[in-house]
């Protein structure tokens, strides 16, 4: 075993070994359970950085076991530089998150099964970016579903959680349903369930049936992605669930959309066969990119505004994509990373704010800016940041995005997608000024809310300060997975 | 009587027993509920020990080393029993789901003051089970059919002083007979056109009295699978009788007699391709109605009823595939869900049964609290109706897959269509297993007690064991699937 196996098999293991323990704990940990799951998430993120140096040495870590030989089905771990993005946000995400809790989750004697579901919900993401053959994705697929779903279930905000439990399962799950016929469809073509094979090509489809795989994927995958129209469940189990696992979900779960798109579709067909979907692809981003601004300029709730802008940002993302350009992919890649920053950052403030007032409609907040100076600051910059404010990162990704937009022939939706990037800075001064400018509403007082959430946010706004400052590495890794795309044509 | 009597034996243990039970239940009136059912427990678990030298034999006879093992007389009036390897298979299923049920009972029928029957009619369910799969002519499998009818009969209504029970069993009994005085019809016609009852027989082939008597057959068999339209026993019979029995009911019973159908339409000579297009047809039936009507029903064991019938429907999906296409991996995934399927519903019925023990809850909406008051109960509720609607890794989740992925195999319109059905009816069938999973976890009402009950050690040992036998089986279910093969 060398040590790249070992290092990806920690990625996995940590967590899963953490909620094991947890789980077997019982009650009688729950002092330590937060500890627990925090150190996991340490050593996941290290190992997800201790496999960096093999990939810039040209090599794919793997791991291979056979599992059902009898229908030529194994469990294969394997990171390539497609992979990277998304594993790094994600098991960062899972440590902010796990950190934002221990301030956030009231100890009770649940607090060890609450802590490893987190944990699986994050071996759900990792598990999916990690996984190399088809059967082995769906099931970290839909784990990512289950533990999220259980997690809202048991400890979401509002009588209402049973219901909005239900609704996000069946929405996100009958797109999983339309992935699964996609990766069926697959599995077919080539006899086995590895992707090494469908990657090695010496296979096809007829042309009938690549066009419906590929709109089940494109429409499953928007699922996740909480595209509109397909946007529904999002809103609803955003504002329901406890707010760490929010900030999962918002900030590292929905690009696991992107991240499908890109597995599949992009880097196993080439750009002539997905070019028929490009223009439809750069629609349905830039209508979900206006209607969630939209809809976040009209909500009154928070955190359902900044539900809304994950609809919108989601938009720019697929807007991204759609250009089946250089630049657009590398923007869509680095939004996912930014947004993630960006998102759990404005989340952390909401929840903040929400601890400290126990209000959450945004009219019956306001000027908090002089009694929470330090959430004030990270607020802002959060803010300027989604708007999209140089040198904060999203600023480097919406160009890259706009730039591969206006390579297309489409000159004028990249237009509109460019204008319509105002009614961000719009929504986003809404939240700002609503919330902590102007006169503090009669009766409105503050407690004080535990120094861990302060802590994580401020180191939150740190680092998007530096991914601004130094976007270098970041830039490389994005244009690494390039080659892997579209039939290496980019 | 020669041959190799191992194939005999096991039933004849299984039969034997349950007269033995049933003398010491009378004779030895001391004899509590627990001490019957570790007995009958010890019957199912020694009649799956003397199972063990057939299965080598019939793994030799696959591999072609000699033919399968047979014990008894083709004289008329004699008994030829056969052990082909999906009798092997189910009749092992039996005995094990028996065992289980047996075991559980001895908690769960801790306030039946009756019990000194219910286990001898166990055993004689079981029993008439084993010798339907075994037998090889139609007049002993009628006589089978018969035994483990009228035991199933008794036992759906074992809980008289309930008039639903009476009810159900009443209805059962006379659906069940009429079912029953068909397939009779048929085997008569059948011995008219060719003389004799032994399959195989080629009776398709010949006159009108052959197709009669197939067709009559299948409608007879059919009724008893709980085949739509003729299940409308069925939600009642499940929903009524105890839970041991409904387990073993939907876990084995229905789902084994649609095998023999299978066995008996294929020996009178009924075309392979023609058997897979009507599997195929009808379980569209039982898929869309089973799940359609479970979406409505407040009682927890009627709609787990009507599942049931939604998952035969997807068991005869993939048989059908696989019979119509010539595709063997199609049937082995075929037999794989029911393998898998019986191990969930087994699990759904013995944990409802305790929560129905301890906190006397039969709607949906009573399963309220359940994870306060009975935690292993709704965890292996939980598994055991995530794993039905299919979640990963569960085992349902696995057997959904080989049946989706051989489909995709058998490239044909009629297939997609079916795809299409079978995917959507999953999602259907998430609007009836999510609430349940739901109101399970749902905290009781702060001024309502919520009294944690310490389960019976014989119920929590059985739904232990199922319930990680579903999720080893999700996740390798490698050495299941060879063995289904």
């Amino acid at each position: 075993m060398t040590l790249d196996t070992l290092l990806l098999e920690v990625v996995l293991g940590a967590p899963l070994l953490a909620a094991l323990i947890l789980v077997l704990l019982r009650g009688r940990g729950t002092r330590f359970a937060g500890w627990i799951a925090g150190g996991s998430a340490v050593v996941t993120l290290g190992a997800v950085f201790g496999l960096l140096p093999t990939l810039y040495g040209g090599g794919e870590p793997a791991v291979a076991f056979s599992w059902i030989p009898a229908v030529n089905i194994q469990l294969r771990l394997h990171v390539d530089w497609l992979t990277l993005p998304f594993l790094v946000t994600e098991a960062a995400v899972t440590l902010a998150a796990v950190l934002y809790s221990w301030g956030y989750h009231k100890a009770d004697e649940r607090s060890g099964y609450f802590y490893a579901l987190l944990l699986l919900f994050a071996v759900g993401m990792s598990g999916t970016t990690l996984a190399d053959d088809l059967f082995l994705f769906y099931i970290f697929w839909e784990l990512m579903l289950i533990a999220s779903c259980v997690l809202i279930l048991v400890w979401g905000e509002g009588a209402r959680r049973g219901a909005v439990a239900l609704k996000y399962f069946i929405f996100t799950h009958l797109g999983s349903l339309m992935v699964l016929v996609g990766l069926l469809v697959l599995y077919n073509a080539t006899g086995s369930d590895s992707l090494v094979a469908l990657r090695a090509g010496g296979w096809e489809l007829a042309p009938g049936l690549l066009t419906t795989v590929l709109t089940l994927f494109f429409i499953g995958f928007s699922v996740k992605m909480a595209i509109f129209p397909v946007h529904l469940w999002l809103p609803d189990a955003h504002t329901v669930a406890p707010m760490p696992v929010t900030i999962m979900l918002a900030a590292a779960m929905l690009s696991m959309g992107a991240y499908g798109i890109l597995r599949f579709p992009f880097s196993l067909f080439t750009a002539e066969q997905i070019a028929p979907f490009a223009l439809p692809l750069m629609l349905a981003g830039l209508i979900s990119e206006v209607y969630g601004a939209l809809m976040a300029l009209a909500e009154k709730d928070i955190k359902r505004i900044i539900a809304y802008s994950s609809v919108s940002q989601m938009g720019y993302i697929l807007f991204g994509l759609g250009t089946l350009n250089r630049a657009g992919i590398e923007g869509a890649t680095l939004h996912v990373i930014y947004h993630a920053i960006v998102k759990a950052l404005l989340f952390m403030v909401a929840g903040i704010v929400i601890r400290a007032t126990g209000r959450r409609n945004i009219d019956e907040l306001g000027g908090l800016g002089r009694a929470m100076p330090w959430v004030t600051a990270c607020a802002v910059i959060g803010g300027l940041g989604i708007a999209g404010m140089p040198p904060l990162g999203i600023f480097n990704s919406e160009w890259m995005i706009f730039s591969g937009g206006f390579e297309t022939t489409h000159i004028a939706l990249s237009a509109l997608t460019l204008f319509a990037s105002l009614l961000t800075v719009v929504y986003a001064l809404r939240f700002l000024g609503g919330i902590f400018l102007g006169e503090r509403p009669a009766g409105l007082t503050t407690s004080p809310v535990s120094k861990i959430l302060v802590a994580t946010t401020v180191a939150l706004t740190v680092l998007l300060i530096i991914e601004g400052l130094f976007p270098a590495a970041i830039f490389d890794w994005a244009e690494h997975e390039l080659p892997l795309l579209l039939g290496g044509g980019l | 009587m020669t041959g190799n009597v191992w194939v005999v034996l096991p039933l004849a243990w299984v039969g034997g027993g349950a007269f033995l039970l049933g003398l010491i239940g009378r004779l030895w009136r001391r004899a509590r509920n627990p001490i019957l059912a570790a007995l009958t427990a010890l019957i199912f678990g020694g009649g799956l020990l003397l199972q063990l030298p057939v299965f080598a034999e019939v793994n030799g006879a696959l591999l072609g080393n000699g033919g399968l093992p047979r014990w008894g007389t083709a004289a008329p009036g004699g008994i030829v029993l056969e052990a082909t390897p999906s009798a092997l298979l189910l009749s092992t299923l039996a005995l094990g789901m028996g065992l289980c049920a047996a075991l559980y009972s001895g908690g769960y029928m801790a306030r039946d003051p009756r019990y000194p029957v219910y286990y001898p009619l166990l055993l004689l369910m079981v029993a008439g089970l084993q010798g339907m799969l075994l037998t090889t002519d139609l007049f002993n499998l009628y006589l089978f059919c018969e035994l483990m009818s009228v035991a199933a009969y008794a036992l759906v209504a074992f809980r008289r002083h309930t008039d639903t029970a009476i009810e159900a069993g009443f209805k059962y009994l006379i659906l069940g007979s009429v079912g029953t005085l068909v397939m009779l019809f048929g085997i008569a016609c059948i011995y008219r056109e060719m003389g004799e009852l032994a399959l195989p027989l080629a009776a398709f082939a010949h006159g009108i009295w052959g197709r009669v008597g197939t067709a009559s057959i299948l409608v007879g068999l059919g009724l008893k699978s709980g085949i739509v339209p003729l299940h409308t026993w069925l939600p009642d019979a499940y929903g009524r009788a105890p839970s041991s029995v409904s387990a073993l009911l939907a876990s084995v019973v229905s789902k084994s007699t649609l095998i023999v159908l299978l066995q008996v339409c294929l020996g009178l000579g009924m075309p392979a391709s023609d058997l897979g297009l009507l599997l195929i047809l009808f379980a569209f039936l039982n898929m869309t109605l089973g799940n359609g009507l479970a979406l409505v029903q407040e009682n927890t064991k009627r709609l787990l009823a009507y599942s049931s019938i939604a998952q035969t429907g997807y068991i005869m999906f993939s048989l059908g595939v696989g019979l119509r296409y010539g595709l063997p991996g199609a049937l082995q995934a075929g037999m794989f869900l029911l393998l898998t399927h019986a191990v969930m519903k087994a699990t759904a019925f013995f944990s409802k049964g305790v929560c129905h023990f301890y906190c006397d809850t039969s709607t949906v909406a009573e399963l309220r609290g359940t994870a306060q008051q009975l935690p292993l109960a709704a965890l292996t509720f939980s598994l055991a109706v995530a794993g039905l609607a299919g979640v990963p890794p569960l085992a349902g989740f696995v057997s959904k897959w080989f049946i989706l992925a051989e489909g995709v195999r058998a490239a044909d319109a009629l297939i997609y269509v079916g795809m299409a059905i079978f995917l959507l009816n999953s999602l259907l069938a998430l609007g009836y297993y999510l609430p349940l999973i739901v109101r399970v976890f749902q905290p009781l009402d702060k001024e309502d007690t919520a009294p944690r009950f310490a389960l019976s050690p014989w119920m929590a040992g059985v739904l232990l064991l199922l319930g990680a036998l579903i999720i080893a089986i999700g996740l390798s279910p490698g050495p299941w699937l060879a063995w289904v093969g």
